[in-house]
């Protein structure tokens, strides 16, 4: 019982990475309709921007500030200089998704050229060990899961409350009709990659913390794992981002108890492919990955 | 030197018949197959575990199903039928409900699924270290010596070249037949061929399996050629390649598909094979990922059609009286 | 024209909720043989939606449809083309990197070379009827006075050029029920009045059609009679004339 009750905590740290990472993607995805498959691959970059400064002596705290950064500018940059123009081009949707694997394949080979392909740790202090009701965890996971706490939080009150928000959610429903009430939505779009790109460097910086090592090599099963919660949830709906990250964590802590570690990404890709087929539009989604007609 | 120019002969022909093939899924029928390669591997596998002999042989450091011993071109065949049968329940479940990105991803994740899997059940396919020693065809009717000469080489181009013979005709008079033109009109405009009378799902199930049984048979072909197949060896980016090939070469053009197969898989990486190694093991494939990346986005940018664009079918005019 | 056939098509209490919207919300309507059928109503009475439902392009919600006594309700669309059941749609879909000709071709139900089986055989096997619909193509192209276009693109013809395609690809199937879905919409106004001439030969020749249509000078020259539609309901059906007289339907448009 014991063994369920700590893959249980390490479910809420998995949970707590994963809805980081599905957020921002789902929100890129809801709010610029592209399905961004070079995100795992940011994630993993951040993660090694953190390191290095990590390794220079800084806290990691304070690198994984720099990491989110990474994240942004990135983020920012890519959609600046490769999908907007792209898809001012008219490029269609399948050409995108070709663009955005495209980049992602010469970012973690760029990744690879400059740090090698072998596995890093970060300098970090676990802390002591807390023990409650059955989950082991150590103060860092427990901080690791407040920062993502936080963060939802942000991101829920930036939706709800803020005009920057309404104006995202305006542009994610219709944006021809955004565009028309006045909306500035290139602005909009730009603020969009900043933030989402910062989620998207927290995750990979919070996703390398939380493991023991990590390599370039990791950024494609990040990026499915983010994918499967995301779909499950409903693509582009942030709150249904955060419940397919509480179903997948724990899903795929679990399964590694009962069948064995290695299939925990079988796990989650089988989760996102069985979504996909049953209910493409999500748990939550208003729009998703409709039926074609025929 | 002649080993080296048959070689880069029996992986140009792999290649042709792979781009080949996901040419008529991508190029002519529009589907993103980003998970293409594990047609190839399934072809790969089959005939593999035909063609060695049973797993206890060679003093039993591998372990896979089968090992039947099959002679050649029996392992072939069943290679290019895997690649068909695969495509069935695969595209039964990605085909039906998704619209086309979706599809896409969903291939693509599947392809690696299969991979993590094979790779962790060892007692199937021998798990991370893959099979090898697989015996090239004829091997046992002529003789361990007789596979090294030249002679040999020349047949294994021979054959293989006619596998791109055969690939290429039923490729070239599909995409050249009414059925063709259906398939390029459900590819421009899904909904509109529905509503004027195609059937979306057996088109798609279709061609899904046509192009598994080419890439069945490419892999089949491979693995008679180097002896043996790991799932390292067919991880997702290898599927990107094939689609930078497409995108350079021409969608929807089989010339273009060969084209592209010439200039990229082969021609790219085998001139930078080339290079002096310079950086760190490993710095070379690095940026020849890089330059495939690049030559994506340089010609979805400038030239999406790609060199050999799609030709424009014409028809002949009625003769006078 | 015969008036004692019955409906070529009954649709009876047909709905189609999405989201908790009812775009269609308890339609019941005949379409008699023969006859050009007006479907009118202000923005967002649900027509399109009515009609793609007939189609099969979208199922409907709950309610039934006869074609020609068979229901189809359950079918999906191209099994309604494959009986003589064919829409156009509002916005362009010419197969663009097609040409005009292929275009028309590509719609054409019955040739062997129509399957991978027979496209194997080869030319040989498929030639012969592929000379048939070509010529057969030829004929409607040069009916619609298209056919010095018949090897462009469809992707680079105008407006009015790809709705011209888009009835010629209908007819290629032989419909025996033609759903146009604003067939004047995005045309420039000089070819309205020819497409209009079309439409009114190939009534004059027998063909059904059921047309969805704003402009209501075109719908008062063609159309005999008019349904009209309003958030997702029928309000009046009969001559136009009679039409503008009814309360409800002067309310609903706010049209003259």
């Amino acid at each position: 019982m014991s063994l369920y009750a700590a893959a249980f905590g390490f479910g809420l740290v998995s949970l707590a990475v994963i809805a980081v990472g599905a957020v921002g993607f789902t929100m890129q995805f809801g709010i610029t309709n592209l399905i961004n498959l070079a995100y795992g691959d940011i994630m993993i970059t951040s993660a090694f921007a953190a390191y290095f400064l990590n390794h220079a002596g800084v806290s990691i705290w304070i690198a994984l500030l720099v990491g989110a950064a990474t994240g942004a500018i990135f983020s920012f940059l890519l959609n600046r200089f490769i999908y907007a123009p792209f898809q001012r081009k008219g490029t269609p949707l399948i050409g995108m998704v070709i663009v955005s694997l495209a980049i992602g394949i010469m970012t973690s080979n760029l990744l690879l050229a400059f740090v090698g392909s072998d596995n890093v740790s970060y300098h970090q202090n676990p802390g002591s060990t807390v023990h409650l009701a059955g989950i082991i965890l150590t103060t860092e996971q427990l901080l690791l899961i407040g920062v993502a706490v936080v963060l939802m939080l942000a991101i829920h009150a930036l939706l709800r409350y803020t005009r920057l928000g309404k104006a995202m959610r305006a542009t994610a429903a219709n944006a021809t009709l955004a565009r028309n009430c006045g909306i500035p939505t290139g602005r909009v779009i730009d603020a969009v990659w900043l933030i989402t790109g910062a989620l998207c460097g927290m995750a990979g910086t919070i996703a390398a913390m939380n493991s023991d090592s990590f390599a370039v090599a990791n950024g494609s099963g990040f990026l499915i794992t983010i994918l499967a919660a995301a779909v499950l949830g409903g693509a582009g709906q942030p709150y249904g981002a955060m419940l397919g990250a509480v179903i997948i964590g724990e899903l795929t802590e679990l399964s590694a108890a009962v069948i064995s570690p290695e299939y925990k990404a079988v796990v989650a890709f089988s989760v996102l492919v069985v979504v996909m087929v049953l209910r493409p539009q999500g748990l939550l989604a208003k729009f998703g990955a409709m039926a074609a007609a025929g | 030197m002649t080993f080296y120019i048959t070689t880069l002969l029996v992986y140009a022909a792999v290649d042709i018949i792979a781009c080949i093939a996901l040419n008529m899924q991508f190029g002519v029928s529009g589907l993103v197959n980003f998970g293409f390669i594990l047609f190839q591997a399934a072809g790969a596998y089959t005939a593999a575990v035909l063609s060695l002999p049973p797993q206890s042989a060679n003093g039993g450091f591998q372990q896979y199903v089968l090992g039947l011993q099959l002679p050649f071109p029996l392992p072939w065949i069943a290679g290019a039928i895997a690649g068909g049968v695969v495509a069935i329940p695969i595209g039964l479940v990605v085909l039906r409900k998704l619209r086309g990105d979706y599809q896409a991803i969903a291939l693509l994740v599947i392809s690696i699924i299969a991979n993590i899997v094979i790779t962790n059940a060892r007692p199937f396919l021998n798990g991370a270290a893959g099979v090898s020693l697989v015996p090239p065809p004829l091997a046992d009717q002529i003789g361990v010596e007789a596979v090294n000469t030249y002679e040999y080489q020349y047949f294994y181009v021979v054959i293989s070249l006619l596998c791109v013979g055969l690939v290429l005709f039923a490729a070239n008079r599909i995409a050249n037949s009414p059925y063709g033109r259906s398939l390029r009109a459900m590819r421009e405009n899904e909904v509109a061929a529905a509503a004027l009378g195609k059937n979306l799902l057996a088109q798609k199930l279709t061609m899904f399996i046509v192009g598994g049984v080419m890439g069945g048979l490419s892999g089949a072909i491979l693995v008679g050629f180097i002896g043996l197949w790991a799932p390292a060896g067919w991880l997702y980016p290898e599927t990107i390649v094939l689609f930078a090939a497409i995108i350079v070469g021409g969608r929807g053009n089989n010339w273009g598909a060969i084209l592209g197969a010439i200039l990229v898989p082969v021609g790219f990486f085998e001139a930078t094979r080339f290079l002096p190694n310079f950086g760190q093991p490993g710095l070379i494939p690095a940026f020849q990922w890089v330059a495939i990346g690049s030559l994506i986005l340089g010609f979805l940018w400038f030239r999406p059609k790609g060199v050999f664009p799609e030709r424009r079918r014409t028809f002949p005019n009625p003769s006078a009286g | 024209m015969p008036a004692d056939l019955g409906p070529l098509l009954t649709a009876t209490d047909v709905h189609r909720h999405f989201e908790g919207m009812h775009a269609v919300d308890g339609v019941s309507i005949e379409v008699l043989p023969g006859r050009l059928t007006g479907l009118i109503g202000p923005n967002g009475a649900g027509k399109s939606t009515f009609l793609a439902v007939l189609a099969g392009t979208l199922p409907a919600s709950e309610g039934s449809i006869v074609f020609d006594g068979e229901e189809i309700s359950p079918l999906p669309a191209f099994r309604r083309a494959r009986r003589g059941l064919v829409r156009t749609f509002q916005l362009p879909s010419e197969f663009a990197q097609l040409t005009v000709l292929e275009n028309l071709l590509a719609a054409a139900p019955k040739n062997r070379g129509d399957s991978v089986v027979g496209a194997l055989l080869g030319r040989r096997y498929w030639g012969a009827d592929e000379d048939a619909l070509v010529e057969r193509a030829r004929g409607l192209l040069g009916r619609f006075r298209m056919i010095e276009k018949e090897n462009q693109y469809a992707g680079d013809l105008s407006g009015g050029q790809k709705r011209l395609v888009e009835i010629m690809r209908a007819l290629m199937l032989e419909p025996r029920l033609l759903l146009l879905d604003e067939p004047m919409a995005g045309v420039h106004p000089s070819i309205v009045g020819e497409i209009a001439s079309y439409l009114e030969s190939l009534r004059d020749e027998g063909l059904t059609i059921l047309m969805v249509e704003h402009q209501l000078a075109i719908v008062e020259r063609l159309c005999d009679p008019v349904i009209v539609m309003a958030q997702g309901k029928v309000i009046g059906r009969g001559p136009l004339v009679e039409l503008r007289r009814q309360r409800e339907v002067v309310d609903a448009y706010l049209v003259g």
